[in-house]
């Protein structure tokens, strides 16, 4: 199978201080795929995510986006290509949904050049898409966490890149808010064409909505495709230790685990 | 509003204009008011012909010789507190984080102390270097993984407390008159400043004020989490450099010209914030707040006769009730 992946990290070892978290993990993200990251506590989930981001210096082996090691290049321009969103993001007190969005518009602008018609553009196109337009003059604190999440993801949406990261989006959010959150997520990759890559806890949302998935253990990729291939009653029990049955879901068709 | 310019283009929020029209009127009302103050009357007309060159003699002297330089020099000395304060404190998203709590102020006035006792001149010279070494010191000290605000203030206020009594065991080493005036300098004080001192600091101010106003486009970025100011492509480790160079340099720039005037820097910002809102850095309105504390304390200095009070004493009694403030309003958030 040989697909398009202009990001991929290529036999990354990370470790902190002289715990190793990364082992030589070689895994690719497919160009225009929703591919979600999945693993037991502490597999380096996140670590994965913030390297492929070069947010994580990686101590061996390189991330490489569009054919080059991401953190050789102009983190600038990385940023044109490529938007991050970390877990729990934090934001001053009294900073406006609309100035968050602005504030994605960086790797466009300079301190001189502001805010160009582009800017504008993009920053109403990410208010609309993520139905933040009538909440675009009210501070973040005033919003609830659901809300909140999507002003993020406006302010990484008017980064106006084709690949877009997501660390745990859903932390904190009950399931409707998760599935609303999950399901914008969806949308924006389906019409945009952008590329997704998050992190997800839940195996049976990342079944449900995942194109691709990556499950770490150990540091390691355990096994990656589609959620088909990967979320199996075998590997389950290998990658969580979780006895379970795994059965087709109901009304979406994606597997479904249900633990033992 | 938005300013759209073939070079320039950002958005002017009106509030953030009104804002600082309103500080400049205040100043420009405070500014007169304080050409006004002395024992000796002056009517507006007077101070308004010395102003402009066209009095004689002892008026002339009065306005041209004592209060407008003091004047400029309170002015400009506090908007540098003002921006150097502002800036600190949003970097390290931290309140507490200003220069004067975490010891670079004393650090400056400790290297001003040391090269006027060793060479019996080059302030602004010791005062960069004092304040350079200083953040040099605490940042290292501070540093594991990263800066940790919360680190960064516990060791600034240990540094601050040592280089305040290092300055007092220095004084010991002066002639008693030479001590007295240099204890006064180092509460902060205004007193007989003349035209090199406007020069000085307004020279500086020129240079430094422009750089600030630029810098804060990556400020506004690194008061967001790291990873995320790191995700939008912006540098960190030199954009932090290079606002720590600019804040340093104007902290010993005004120490230099006005001694550590206490408390300004560290409530400008606040002031300017809670003025300007929406959570945005308002550099500009923190120099223009914080010149005004600075006059205004000296005001206070200058309307108690005989005794030449310390302009410090007053940008305290302001400054002080302000910390307390925000001290319990973050203690009751939870932020502190």
């Amino acid at each position: 199978m040989t697909q398009l992946c202009r990001l991929s990290a290529r036999d990354i070892s990370v470790s902190f201080g002289k715990t190793p978290v990364l082992k030589e993990l070689h895994t690719d993200i497919p160009d225009g795929k929703l591919t979600v990251i999945v693993g037991p506590n502490a597999c380096g989930k996140s670590t994965l995510l913030r390297s492929l981001a070069r947010l994580q210096p990686v101590n061996k082996g390189q991330v490489v986006l569009d054919g080059k090691a991401i953190h050789k290049q102009n983190s600038r321009s990385v940023a044109r290509r490529l938007a991050i969103l970390p877990q729990m993001p934090t934001a001053p007190e009294g900073l406006l949904v609309r100035d968050l969005v602005i504030r994605g518009r960086t790797p466009h602008q300079s301190a001189l050049k502001q805010w160009s018609h582009e800017d504008a553009t993009a920053v109403e196109t990410a208010l609309e898409q993520t139905g933040m337009a009538h909440n675009a003059g009210r501070p973040l604190e005033a919003l609830s966490g659901g809300q909140r999440q999507r002003a993020w993801i406006a302010m990484a949406l008017a980064q106006d890149t084709d690949i877009l990261l997501l660390d745990e989006p859903t932390t904190y959010l009950d399931l409707p808010h998760q599935i609303e959150l999950l399901t914008l997520v969806q949308k924006l990759n389906r019409e945009t064409g952008r590329t997704v890559a998050m992190v997800l806890h839940d195996i049976n949302l990342a079944a449900r909505f995942a194109d691709h998935i990556i499950a770490l253990k150990d540091g390691r990729v355990h096994r990656a495709g589609s959620p088909a291939e990967v979320i199996t009653e075998a590997n389950m029990d290998s990658v969580f230790a979780l006895p379970c049955t795994v059965i087709a879901d109901p009304v979406h068709g994606s597997p479904h685990v249900i633990p033992a | 509003m938005i300013l759209r310019l073939p070079f320039l283009s950002m958005h002017l929020p009106a509030r953030a204009i009104t804002v600082s029209l309103c500080l400049v009127s205040l100043l420009v009302v405070a500014l007169l008011s304080a050409l006004h103050l002395g024992a000796y009357p002056l009517n507006i007309s007077q101070i308004g012909q010395a102003v402009l060159g066209h009095a004689e003699g002892i008026q002339r002297m009065i306005v041209l010789d004592h209060r407008l330089p003091r004047i400029l020099t309170a002015i400009g000395a506090g908007a540098a507190f003002g921006l150097a304060g502002s800036m600190f404190q949003t970097m390290l998203r931290n309140p507490l984080a200003s220069p004067d709590v975490i010891g670079f102020s004393a650090g400056a006035s400790c290297g001003a102390l040391l090269a006027m006792i060793l060479t019996g001149g080059f302030v602004l010279f010791g005062a960069l270097i004092g304040g350079v070494v200083t953040a040099l010191v605490v940042i290292g000290l501070a540093w594991k993984d990263g800066l940790h605000p919360y680190r960064l203030i516990l060791v600034g206020i240990g540094a601050s407390l040592t280089l305040s009594a290092g300055a007092d065991l220095l004084m010991t080493k002066l002639d008693a008159l030479t001590a007295a005036e240099m204890a006064k300098w180092l509460v902060g004080s205004l007193n007989a400043r003349n035209w090199a001192d406007v020069q000085l600091i307004w020279v500086g101010l020129a240079v430094l004020l422009p750089l600030s106003l630029w810098l804060q486009f990556p400020l506004t970025r690194l008061a967001m989490a790291d990873d995320i100011a790191n995700g939008l492509g912006v540098a960190l480790s030199s954009m932090r450099l290079a606002i720590t160079a600019t804040a340093v340099a104007l902290v010993a720039l005004a120490v230099s010209v006005a001694g550590p005037l206490p408390f300004v820097a560290f409530v400008s910002g606040p002031i300017s914030r809670r003025l300007v809102r929406q959570g945005k850095p308002a550099l500009l309105q923190a120099a223009i707040v914080g010149a005004l504390v600075t006059l205004l304390a000296d005001m206070a200095a200058r309307s108690v006769p005989l005794v030449h009070l310390p302009t410090g004493v007053f940008t305290a009694i302001i400054g002080a009730p302000v910390l307390m403030w925000l001290l319990l309003v973050q203690f009751k958030k939870g932020t502190l």
